[in-house]
C-alpha cells in the first residue's frame, strides 16, 4: 500500500511540477483554478465525507477567504509588511472566524436542517454583499494588486501557479494529517453515529463545531488563493453556483476517498476548459454526468478506483477486460448519440437558424459537423437514437457479465479477510 | 446499607398526556447486578432513557453516587461514570471493530479534541482498546467493519463499546434480544465476566438470563416499581406473579 501511495504521488506531482512552463497561458490559468477547486473540495469533504455534514453553503467560507485576502492585499499596497506569499493566510483566518460563528448555529442541527441552515447563511452573505461597499466593494466588487516580495514579482501566471501549488500541497498534507489524529478518528464516528458518540462521553455539538471550523478554514485558504490569483472578487463568490460546484466536484470525484474530490475538481475544471469553447451546453453535460454518477457509480471516480485497487488480487482481470471494453464502447455510443441530439437541437433553436428559416420559408437543412442535415428526415434522428439504443443494449450485456465476476471477487476478498 | 450508587426518587415522565413513568423508586447498590423486568409498555426503555440522559424527567431526582444527574446531557452523565448500551445495535458501521472500541477508550483517557498527535501513537489507549476487543472475543474480527459483523457479534461489540469509556455503572438494554439459545448463553457468560467489578443495571426479557445473572430484580409495571428483591423473593411475590409472571405463563 505504501508503495502505491508513493507511486501515485510521483505520477501526479511530477507533471504538476514540470509541465506548466510549457503550457499555454489559458491552460496555466485553468491549472490554478483546478488547484483552488481541489483544495476547496477536499476541505468541503472533510465536513461532508468524514464528518457526515452536507453543507449547501460552503461558498460563504470560500468567499470570505477571498475578500479577507483582498483586504490584506490592499493593506500591503499601502505599505503593510506582510510577505506576499503569506496572503492566503488571511483567507484561512477569516474562514475560521466565520466558520466558528456560522458553525455554532449550523451544527446544532443535523441532516436536512443542517444543510438548510448553511444554505441560508451563504444566501445571507450573497444578498448582503452588494449592499456593503466598505466590506465587499458593493456590486462592482473589490480589486487589488499583488506586490513584489523578496525578489519575486508575482506578475506572471506561472509564479501564481507555483505559489498556489505550494499552498495546496501544504494544506492537503495538513488535512491528511488531520485524518490520522485522535480527533480525525472521532470525526468518522460522528459521521457514522452522532448519538452514540454523545453517549460515549463526548460533547458532540462542540466536536461537530470543530470539524466545521477546520473545514471552513481551509475553504477560506482556497478562496484566498483565488483572490490572490484573480486580484478581484465580487459578491457572486458567495453565490449558489459556487456552493453547488464544490458539491458536484466532491460527489463526482468520490467522497469516500481522501483524494476523490481532487479527482472530481481536476476532471470537471479541465472538462470546462476544453468543452466550454466547443459548446454552450457544457453545463448540461456536467449535470448529466453528475446524475449518471449518482445513479450508476455513487462512489464516484475515486471510489471506483479505490474499489478496484482493494480487489486487485481477487479480480479476474482477463475475464473482465472484454466486458469492460464493451462498457466503454457502450458509453461512447450513448454519449455520441446524446451529444448529437443536444447539439442539433442547439443549432435548430439558434438565432442563426431562425434567419435561415425565415429566408427559406419552411425548415431548411441545418449545418452541423461540416455537413447539412434535414430536420424533418427520420434518418437524421434515427442515427443518434440507434447509437444510443445500441449503447444501452451493449451496456446491459456488459453489466450482466461484470456483476458475477465482482460478486466472486468480493466473496473471495471477505473470506480471505476471515482466515487472515 | 451504604449509599446506593444509583438512586431514583419519585421520578415521573410524561409525554403530553401519556404518563409513562409515575413515581419510580429505585436504589442500585454498588457492585450488584440488578435487573429491571416488566411487561411490554411498562416503561423500561423510558426509564433507561431518563437515567442515561436521553430524556429529562418531568419531576423527581436521579442520583449517581450521590450526585444529581437528572437534566444533565448524556455526554456529561457518561463522564460521571454511567454508560449504556442500546436495544437496537448502535455502532459505528463504517469503522473497524477496534476503532469502535477505541473511541470510548479515548474518552476514558480524556483525549477528546486532540489534533496534535497521531492516533497510532497513543500507546496506552491502543493497548487498552486491543485488550477490550479480546475480552469481548472479537479479536479475530478486529479489523472488520462493524457493519459487516454478524448480529450476535454486533451485540458483543455493543457491550464492548458500553464498557470502553471505563464507566462504573453499566446499563444494558435487552442485551440478548434476538439471540439464539446458544448465543444467549454465550452473552450471559460474557456479561458476567465483563461486569465483575462494576455495577450492572439490565433490562431483559429472557427470564433465564435475569434469574441466572442478577443479584436483585425490580419489577416495573405501569411506570411504577412494584417490587424489588432477590430472584427468590421476586419469584415468590404474589403481586408480581399476578402482574407479570402469571401473565406470561398464561
Amino acid at each position: 500500500m505504501r508503495r502505491h501511495h508513493l507511486l501515485l504521488l510521483v505520477l501526479v506531482a511530477l507533471p504538476l511540477l514540470v509541465l506548466p512552463p510549457f503550457l499555454s497561458l489559458g491552460l496555466q490559468n485553468t491549472l490554478v483554478s483546478m488547484l483552488v477547486a481541489a483544495l476547496f473540495a477536499v476541505s468541503f469533504n472533510l465536513l461532508m465525507g468524514q464528518g457526515g455534514m452536507l453543507s449547501f453553503g460552503h461558498a460563504a467560507f470560500f468567499g470570505i477567504g477571498a475578500f479577507a485576502t483582498l483586504h490584506l492585499m490592499l493593506a500591503v499596497e499601502d505599505g503593510l509588511g506582510v510577505p506576499t506569499p503569506l496572503l492566503p493566510l488571511a483567507g484561512g483566518l477569516a474562514g475560521l472566524g466565520l466558520g466558528l460563528v456560522a458553525g455554532y448555529f449550523a451544527t446544532m442541527r443535523a441532516g436536512v436542517y443542517f444543510s438548510l441552515v448553511t444554505l441560508a447563511l451563504a444566501e445571507l452573505l450573497h444578498t448582503l454583499a452588494p449592499q456593503w461597499d466598505g466590506m465587499f466593494g458593493g456590486e462592482a466588487g473589490m480589486s487589488s494588486m499583488r506586490m513584489p516580495w523578496g525578489g519575486l514579482v508575482f506578475g506572471s501566471v506561472l509564479e501564481v501557479y507555483y505559489l498556489s501549488l505550494a499552498w495546496v500541497a501544504l494544506c492537503l498534507l495538513l488535512l491528511w494529517a488531520y485524518t490520522r489524529t485522535p480527533f480525525g478518528r472521532l470525526t468518522l464516528a460522528l459521521r457514522d453515529n452522532e448519538q452514540r458518540v454523545r453517549f460515549m462521553g463526548y460533547d458532540t455539538h462542540k466536536a461537530r463545531l470543530v470539524v466545521f471550523a477546520v473545514s471552513a478554514m481551509f475553504s477560506g485558504v482556497a478562496g484566498g488563493l483565488l483572490a490572490f490569483s484573480n486580484e478581484v472578487a465580487n459578491y457572486t463568490t458567495f453565490g449558489m453556483p459556487v456552493s453547488a460546484q464544490v458539491v458536484l466536484h466532491t460527489f463526482i470525484g468520490g467522497s469516500t476517498v481522501f483524494l476523490g474530490p481532487v479527482v472530481g475538481a481536476a476532471v470537471l475544471t479541465l472538462f470546462a476548459f476544453f468543452v466550454s469553447d466547443l459548446t454552450r451546453s457544457w453545463l448540461l453535460y456536467q449535470g448529466v454526468l453528475f446524475v449518471l454518477v449518482m445513479l450508476y457509480a455513487p462512489l464516484g471516480i475515486g471510489g471506483i478506483v479505490e474499489l478496484h485497487l482493494r480487489h486487485m488480487r481477487e479480480l479476474r482481470w482477463r475475464a473482465l477486460a472484454g466486458p469492460y471494453l464493451g462498457a466503454a464502447v457502450a458509453g461512447l455510443l450513448i454519449a455520441a448519440g446524446f451529444v448529437f441530439v443536444i447539439e442539433s437541437l442547439a443549432v435548430l433553436f439558434s438565432s442563426d437558424y431562425a434567419v435561415l428559416r425565415r429566408d427559406a420559408g419552411g425548415l431548411p437543412p441545418f449545418p452541423f459537423l461540416g455537413t447539412e442535415w434535414q430536420p424533418l428526415s427520420p434518418l437524421t434522428w434515427l442515427a443518434p437514437l440507434l447509437a444510443m439504443a445500441a449503447g444501452g443494449w451493449l451496456a446491459s450485456r456488459a453489466g450482466r457479465r461484470i456483476a458475477p465476476l465482482w460478486d466472486e471477487a468480493r466473496r473471495v476478498h471477505t473470506q480471505g479477510g476471515e482466515t487472515a | 446499607m451504604s449509599t446506593p450508587v444509583l438512586e431514583l426518587r419519585d421520578v415521573h415522565k410524561a409525554f403530553g398526556a401519556a404518563r409513562i413513568i409515575q413515581g419510580a423508586e429505585l436504589a442500585v447498590a454498588r457492585g450488584e447486578r440488578h435487573a429491571v423486568i416488566g411487561p411490554n409498555g411498562a416503561g423500561k426503555s423510558t426509564l433507561f432513557n431518563l437515567i442515561s440522559g436521553m430524556f429529562t424527567p418531568s419531576s423527581g431526582e436521579i442520583r449517581l453516587a450521590g450526585r444529581r444527574i437528572d437534566g444533565l446531557d448524556a455526554n456529561a452523565i457518561n463522564r460521571l461514570g454511567l454508560s449504556r448500551s442500546f436495544q437496537i445495535t448502535n455502532v459505528f458501521a463504517r469503522m473497524s471493530v477496534f476503532e469502535n472500541i477505541r473511541i470510548g477508550v479515548m474518552a476514558r483517557h480524556g483525549i477528546r479534541f486532540d489534533l496534535l498527535r497521531r492516533a497510532a501513537a497513543m500507546r496506552a489507549v491502543n493497548e487498552q482498546a486491543q485488550a477490550l476487543v479480546e475480552r469481548v472475543r472479537l479479536a479475530g474480527r478486529r479489523d472488520t467493519l462493524a457493519g459487516d459483523l454478524a448480529y450476535s457479534e454486533q451485540r458483543a461489540l455493543e457491550i464492548g463499546m458500553t464498557l470502553s469509556t471505563g464507566a462504573e455503572v453499566i446499563l444494558l438494554d435487552e442485551p440478548t434480544a434476538g439471540m439464539s439459545r446458544e448465543e444467549t448463553a454465550h452473552a450471559v457468560e460474557l456479561m458476567r465476566d465483563l461486569t465483575k467489578d462494576k455495577t450492572l443495571l439490565v433490562v431483559e426479557h429472557d427470564m433465564d438470563v435475569v434469574f441466572g445473572l442478577c443479584d436483585r430484580i425490580s419489577v416495573l409495571v405501569y411506570g411504577k416499581i412494584l417490587a424489588t428483591g432477590t430472584p427468590a423473593e421476586i419469584r415468590a411475590d404474589r403481586r408480581v406473579q399476578e402482574a407479570y409472571l402469571g401473565e406470561e405463563a398464561a
